[in-house]
């Protein structure tokens, strides 16, 4: 059985590929595939605004024509070959800029988005400038992140700006989150030649599978736990287990005993998990297509005995993000000579105000109409949740580094599953201050209370 | 490979036996091999790297800001290494 899930790693499967693709492969030259997701990137920066104005466009100045989207699209070509200036020029810069580079990227969204608290929505076209910058800014804060990074360590040099654009508008789909993170991470697993070419499509072609076969166990959790009625409802001949979701059971407790309301708790996890690796697996799948065998977004993090692991496999790119902006920097720099306070505090900037910070600028509707009330109503539970995660895994890694210096003991299987258990139990738990809907932390609490037998 | 950098590598191989994941091999790991992806450790244990750097070679990482690709392979941490402190044993 794990043989033939290894199948991208057998010898005689990528012979085959090779000898079946063996054409494309070798005309699928790194550079011309970089030239396929470049134009790929081109049309997605174009679509990309348009769809934004016209989701904006209720209250926003930015109409949502065609016209609009070529002038947006050219504004956020030049702000982004800027960026590329700057990077190139890193070493250049005054030394505040070369110190705090994210620090000021992050800065310049604030002070757009101070200014347009500040004006008039009558303002011109200076402002609709403002408003799309503000508008694509958190997409792009990440990538550009990345970018800068990569000039601090003078790897920007030799890069063309076109290449940028592969991660910067990513044609293989994404979130805030860069998948795949920047030209860097991208090159280092590019493929160089046919047969590394083949190993990457081949772990490629396993993901997109996977990602299907976890779409169809969606889709029975669906109509078997959840009650919704969809083909696998319907093939079950409407039987269902009728577990109320989550988000339903904290605006409505009384739906449900405490016993369904734990087994909820886990299949919310469980569901999670599933969507997670669905878009991840499709997403990485597509870059390996592309020849950049990147690892993967979800790896069994419902496999994780430490609440530390969970958290490096469950979303590997938003880790990512919180370890390369926030933990490392403040681990390097921070109680250097006192370890616990050390890792505390890097793990707090991470994983409780990083984690924060990135739901926040998520919310850039809300921010640039300055709506402060729904962003409270939004996120304030959401302060809990990253406080309950950051000590797990404050402790969960403090652990770990004690016990880092001893031989690990052989669990059994009983040992592993209890420590399993254990994370799940944890990740269930904290996951009730994390539902969308702007539910009020007392509610929630409340639900937490009643769920442990408390009220 | 000099004396030098090769009692570093000796060094090196056996703080990531202790911190390494069970049952993969780390002496046989080329000086090219990545350490993440051949499963050997996760993106996590470069903590434990910078902690060994810093109190091994005395590198000052506040000042130099972390490189994820300089912990990449064991080869690329010697030539970290060598950069930043040639002159220590």
């Amino acid at each position: 059985m794990i043989r033939l899930l290894q199948f991208h790693e057998n010898s005689k499967v990528i012979s085959g590929w090779l000898a079946l693709a063996g054409p494309a492969l070798k005309w699928l030259t790194p550079a011309r595939r970089r030239t396929i997701l470049i134009a790929g990137a081109l049309w997605i920066a174009l679509k990309r605004p348009l769809k934004q104005m016209t989701k904006a466009h209720v209250w926003s100045e930015v109409p949502p024509d065609l016209i609009t989207a070529i002038v947006v699209t050219i504004i956020i070509f030049a702000f982004l070959w800027f960026c590329y200036w700057l990077a190139l020029k890193f070493t250049s810069m005054p030394s505040f800029i070369r110190r705090n580079p994210q620090l000021c990227l992050h800065a310049f969204f604030w002070i757009i988005l101070v200014v347009l608290w500040n004006t008039s929505p009558e303002g011109g076209i200076w402002r609709v400038v403002l408003v799309v910058l503000a508008i694509n800014l958190p997409f792009l804060l990440w990538r550009l992140g990345y970018m800068l990074i990569s000039a601090k360590h003078n790897k920007v040099a030799g890069t063309r700006f076109w290449e940028h654009l592969m991660y910067l508008a990513p044609v293989y789909g994404g979130t805030n989150t860069p998948y795949g993170k920047g030209l860097d991470f991208l090159s280092r697993h590019e493929a160089k030649d046919e047969e590394a070419l083949a190993r990457s499509q081949l772990a490629g072609i396993k993901l997109l599978i996977l990602a299907v076969l976890w779409q169809g166990v969606r889709l029975i959790m669906d109509g078997l736990v959840f009650g919704i009625n969809n083909p696998a409802n319907q093939v079950l001949g409407g039987f269902t287990l009728a577990v109320p979701r989550l988000g339903q059971l904290l605006k409505q407790p009384e739906i449900a005993s405490i016993g369904t309301a734990w087994v909820s708790l886990y299949c919310e996890l469980i569901y999670n998990v599933l969507n997670l690796a669905v878009r991840g697996h499709q997403i990485i799948g597509i870059l390996r297509l592309s020849g950049f065998y990147v690892f993967r977004n979800t790896y069994k993090p419902l496999l994780a005995e430490t609440i530390v692991e969970f958290w490096n496999r469950y979303y590997y790119y938003f880790k990512e993000i919180m370890a390369d902006f926030f933990f490392f920097p403040t681990f390097v720099s921070w109680f250097r000579k006192h370890f616990v306070l050390r890792l505390f505090s890097a793990v707090f900037m991470a994983a409780f105000f990083g984690n924060m910070y990135y739901h926040l600028i998520r919310l850039k509707y809300q921010l640039i109409q300055a709506d402060f009330n729904a962003i409270w109503l939004t996120l304030h539970a959401r302060l809990f949740y990253c406080f309950l995660l950051s000590l797990g895994i404050f402790i969960s890694m403090l652990r770990e580094h004690r016990r880092g210096r001893k031989p690990r003991p052989r669990r059994g299987l009983m040992q592993r599953g209890l420590s399993i258990f254990g994370v799940w139990t944890f990740f269930a738990i904290i996951n009730i201050w994390n539902q969308k809907g702007g539910i009020p932390f007392v509610q929630v609490t409340k639900f937490f209370l009643r769920l442990i037998g408390i009220i | 490979m000099s004396e030098k950098r090769e009692q570093r590598r000796q060094g090196l191989v056996r703080f990531l036996r202790d911190i390494q994941k069970a049952g993969l091999p780390v002496d046989r790991l080329g000086d090219t091999d990545e350490l993440i992806a051949s499963g050997l450790i996760d993106s996590l244990a470069i903590l434990e790297i910078v902690l060994y750097l810093e109190q091994t070679y005395g590198i000052d990482f506040s000042v130099l800001g972390i490189d994820r690709d300089e912990f990449s392979t064991i080869g690329n941490i010697l030539d970290l290494i060598e950069r930043q402190k040639p002159e220590v044993n």
